[in-house]
């Protein structure tokens, strides 16, 4: 028969001063855990949910980014009356044709440049991309030097208000508004007409094509007309897939979080290990108590590997409190996938959260392992020790 | 036995409780000294010889942009520019590897010797390169993950232009701050799937160190309203314009360093004073015999620097020693090639270990203060 | 085998341990019955072997040499958890110290011993109850041992050991650290288990007058019983 769990848990708090200070150490690993992972998965989230399951993306054969990926005129006209291709409400086909150009422009406060994401994008363009709405002021007129910003990206950039404007390629470009991306990596963009772009960055060529087809068959259909045809160096895909794959940023953040919860763990570790020593030691009476009684040496040791768990169970609880002041603050890196600015949240999920206070309890089992042997090891007679 | 003896006898009395102290400290200085060089190596790029001498000069847009290739005799009549080449990011893939895993750039081969003057191959390897108009140098790092050698064929496909091209290793080179890189004619480029009369951007050398300002100003100055507007700048200011579009990466290190040295320092003072208190009764013994108050807080002390001090050589050299003589480039997946702790580095944790044996001091020492000896001899053992 | 009304029978008891580089005799060849319902005291001065001859009849420590009986099991050859076992249905020990478990109160302590039965919860307290009830501490069972003075604290351990109805109370100085008012009680309690309760007390004592308490004693020196 076990001891019961309220002993375990009151003995956890009847020495919180001993065991403050490892609780809170455990506290801040689990924090820093939390902390960076949840920067990884905001950098995948910031793509992932990015795009219209009916659309189909258009890039050159071989490229992994719009940016470096050319598509000629005669290619988009080639595929511009395709049958399979869906239509908006005036008749027009839903395909259209962007510039992708990356821009490098000075961060708010001086803090240096960075490249930008510019899509020159058409009108039907905005309309294959509902996630997309305005947040202030006004979209750009056609045939203008105007853009629209993200308003995320403007938090980090510097002249990116309605009404301001800013130079590139040898010419002002005026913001005629913000949008707001909703979370997708077009929280991370600049839109202008897509003509304009192509005068101004001294493009012959479109960078991508967005196309919505009339149904899954259709899309099948599209794909194998395009594979098929030799002339047609292109490669399609769902656009919602072609944004999936565009997260390998996150990656070498998710080694750095592995690296650190590891190493921070050892030290946790010791000084979790140092604190049920202490424990067992402060308590060898009353083990030996426990031992005349009739209790068995394992749950001796279940108790003690119980009482390090929930006390490195608490501080991971206490970590992921820590951290989450920081759930949806935005900031921003270099994206490896894009080479330009991707903005994104930290995002604490549910199961990131159960996964720090998992990792919290491991390492107090971990830790109380030898202590509690120790304590399990003690002979009956304990119980009469002098004081 | 004498002081210091009593001083070892003591703090070694629990040797458990020592041991897991020291090694506590260890593991927490090691794991400062590994975030403060990946700080150090992600923030200032390795300077690599002859950098002082050289000119990025890249499209005004953005580096994405590429460069007409007829700017080039405009910046070679430049007063003050010894050398030019092109400079074009290839961007191929190796087999079926998902990603890039090194870089490759075209350029003009006869002149590379003259700008890149820490690259270094034999005689015969660079006449080889600049013979043949498809022939490839590999830095050293790549050529030892791949095991090229010279006179293999290897086929990248770009993800930057369209197809692939087949090239012919002449030569493996060493000696730069990056040995991972590929370079090989942008004549070649130019001829297959390149285009002809763009190029990536342009690498120059300056004759002095007095020309670098006068050639910057005259080379932006050049193209200023023209259709490819440029940005010249000093290969240092070009590297840290990189690291800036990083972010707040800094920012995360620093703050997560400061989270470490925090909990560090929490958990260590933590422990010993868990220590010393377990030694109260002796201490009050000392105290009737009638060592004074500030001899006690010698012996406190003294411990606790013990500790951290072992503590601290063992963290901070073993991280010295782990990153000195192992391989960097396997460890961290390429991602870090070279990972230097620097004197300063290492002095910097020493202190923070010599911060923490103080610190960790202070709750036992004025618990000492005030304890008389009447209670310390009552205190349970 | 023990003889008619015998709870106890031991036969040539020795404990010799080493300490250090020393042989020490504990016990020398002991033997001793005691009755089912005495109230027995083991006298002797300090390292006369009566604490190492009680432990031994408890449980909680094993002979060099000899036999012990408890109601006809031999102790000295039950293995660990057997011995833990018998301890738990067969044995009530006191402490001079005590021994309450800090952080649970009075009435959790005394329901510990009952947690390695098969009984249900109601059977449980019922039972607990009960033994405060008899120590008189029925209206202390919320307190914790700190909060109860130096007297209630052991009455709440004498109520420990009575809680799993054991044929044997085993008490090591059970008033060494009380005043003599709260010593009284005790003892006044222990001799109420004896004579009503039909309960066998052992109790090791250094006190005169609290020997005086029991219906019998004996006297050990040097691990030898004299007189």
């Amino acid at each position: 028969m076990a001891l019961p769990l309220t002993y375990n848990l009151r003995n956890v708090f009847v020495r919180w001063r001993a065991t403050a200070a490892t609780i809170f150490g455990v506290a801040l690993v689990v924090a820093v855990f939390v902390l960076v992972q949840a920067l990884a998965v905001g950098l995948e989230k910031a793509s992932q949910n990015t795009g219209d399951p009916r659309n189909l993306m258009i890039v050159r054969k071989g490229s992994t980014a719009e940016s470096s990926s050319q598509v000629s005129r005669q290619q988009f006209q080639t595929l511009e009356y395709l049958p399979q291709i869906a239509r908006n409400a005036n008749g027009q086909p839903l395909v259209s044709a962007d510039v992708v150009v990356l821009v490098s422009l000075p961060r708010r406060e001086s803090k240096g440049e960075a490249n930008v994401s510019m899509r020159g994008i058409t009108a039907i363009g905005m309309e294959l991309r509902p996630q997309v709405s305005l947040a202030a002021g006004r979209w750009f007129a056609p045939s203008k030097r105007e853009v629209v910003v993200s308003k995320k990206l403007a938090e980090r950039f510097a002249n990116f208000s309605p009404g301001e404007k800013f130079k590139t390629g040898g010419h002002e470009l005026t913001v005629a508004g913000q949008f707001d991306g909703h979370n997708t990596a077009f929280d991370s963009e600049i839109w202008m007409d897509a003509d304009e772009a192509r005068s101004i960055f001294d493009r012959d060529n479109y960078s991508s094509i967005l196309v919505r087809t009339t149904g899954t068959n259709a899309a099948a259909e599209f794909l194998r007309r395009i594979e098929s045809d030799k002339r047609l160096p292109l490669r399609v895909e769902a656009e919602t897939k072609y944004y999936s794959e565009q997260t390998s940023t996150a990656l070498p953040i998710k080694i750095l979080g592995d690296f650190l919860a590891t190493a921070m763990s050892i030290g946790a570790i010791f000084a979790a290990m140092n604190t049920m020593y202490a424990s067992v030691g402060a308590r060898t009476r009353e083990i030996g108590t426990l031992r005349v009684l009739g209790f068995r040496r394992r749950t001796i040791l279940a108790g003690f590997i119980i009482e390090g768990a929930m006390l490195a169970g608490i501080g991971g609880g206490l970590g992921c409190l820590l951290a989450l002041p920081l759930h949806g603050y935005s900031t921003g890196t270099l994206s490896f996938n894009t080479f330009s600015e991707v903005v994104f949240q930290f995002r604490i999920t549910p199961w990131l959260a159960a996964k720090g206070i998992i990792f919290a309890v491991v390492v107090g089992i971990v830790g109380s392992l030898l202590p509690a042997i120790r304590a399990s090891r003690l002979p009956v007679i304990a119980a009469l020790k002098a004081v | 036995m004498n002081i210091p003896t009593f001083i070892i006898k003591n703090a070694l009395r629990n040797k458990r409780r020592a041991v897991l102290s020291v090694l506590s400290v260890a593991a927490s200085l090691f794991l400062l000294v590994t975030l403060l060089v990946a700080l150090r190596e992600l923030t200032s790029p390795p300077e690599g010889l002859g950098a002082a001498l050289r000119v990025a000069v890249r499209n005004k847009i953005s580096i994405t942009n590429p460069l007409p290739a007829r700017q080039r005799p405009i910046i070679e009549h430049i007063s003050g520019v010894e050398a030019v080449t092109p400079f074009t990011w290839f961007g191929g893939k190796y087999q079926n590897e998902e990603g890039m895993t090194f870089a490759q750039f075209a350029l003009d081969a006869k002149m590379m010797r003259r700008l890149f003057v820490d690259l270094k191959m034999t005689d015969a390897e660079w006449q080889a390169f600049t013979d043949e108009k498809t022939a490839a140098i590999i830095g050293k790092v790549t050529a030892d993950k791949y095991k090229f050698k010279a006179g293999d064929r290897i086929t990248l496909d770009s993800t930057v232009y369209p197809g692939a091209l087949q090239f012919k290793i002449a030569g493996i080179y060493h000696g730069t701050a990056d040995d991972r890189n590929m370079f090989f004619h942008q004549d070649y480029l130019d001829d297959s799937i390149g285009i002809p009369g763009q190029v990536g951007m342009w690498w120059l050398k300056v004759k002095t160190i007095d020309d670098m300002p006068g050639v910057i100003a005259a080379v932006n100055k050049a193209f200023a309203n023209t259709s490819a507007e440029v940005r010249a700048e000093s290969e240092r200011a070009f590297q840290l314009g990189f690291i800036s579009m990083w972010g707040n990466i800094k920012v995360l290190i620093s703050s997560i360093c400061t989270v470490v040295v925090f909990t560090l320092v929490l958990v260590s003072a933590s422990t010993m004073s868990m220590a010393i208190r377990e030694r109260f009764r002796e201490l009050a013994i000392l105290k009737a015999i009638g060592f004074q108050r500030r001899e006690l807080f010698t012996l406190i002390l003294a411990e606790s620097f013990g500790l951290t001090v072992a503590g601290g050589l063992l963290g901070i050299g073993g991280a010295y020693a782990l990153f000195t003589f192992g391989d960097i480039s396997k460890m961290t997946h390429g991602i870090f090639i070279a990972f230097e702790v620097t004197p300063k580095i290492m002095g910097t944790a020493a202190l923070v270990a010599a911060s923490l044996g103080i610190i960790a001091s202070i709750a036992p020492s004025i618990a000492v203060a005030r304890m008389s000896v009447v209670n310390g001899l009552k205190t349970l053992d | 085998m023990t003889a008619k009304g015998n709870i106890v029978t031991i036969r040539n008891l020795s404990k010799i341990y080493r300490q250090g580089e020393i042989n020490v005799t504990a016990l020398d060849n002991v033997s001793l019955d005691i009755a089912a319902g005495e109230f027995l005291t083991l006298m002797g001065p300090s390292g006369s072997g009566k604490s190492t001859l009680l432990h031994i009849i408890a449980g909680i420590d094993r002979p060099t040499s000899g036999e012990c009986q408890v109601q006809n099991i031999d102790v000295t050859q039950l293995d660990e958890s057997q011995l833990a076992d018998w301890r738990n249905q067969n044995v009530g020990f006191v402490f001079q110290t005590f021994n309450l478990i800090p952080v649970l109160t009075a009435q959790e302590n005394v329901e510990l011993p009952l947690l390695l039965m098969k009984l249900s919860s109601e059977q449980r307290r019922r039972r607990v109850a009960a033994a405060l009830e008899l120590v008189g501490l029925a209206d202390r069972a919320r307190h914790l041992p700190r909060q109860l003075s130096g007297g209630q604290e052991q009455r709440a351990a004498i109520a420990r050991a009575l809680v799993t109805d054991p044929a044997l109370i085993v008490a090591d100085e059970p008033t060494g650290n009380l005043d003599s008012h709260s010593a009284q009680e005790v003892l006044g309690v222990l001799q109420t288990l004896s004579r009503n309760a039909g309960k066998t007390v052992i109790m090791v004592t250094h006190d005169p007058k609290a020997a005086a308490f029991g219906s019998r004693s004996i006297h050990l020196e040097k691990g030898e019983l004299t007189a």
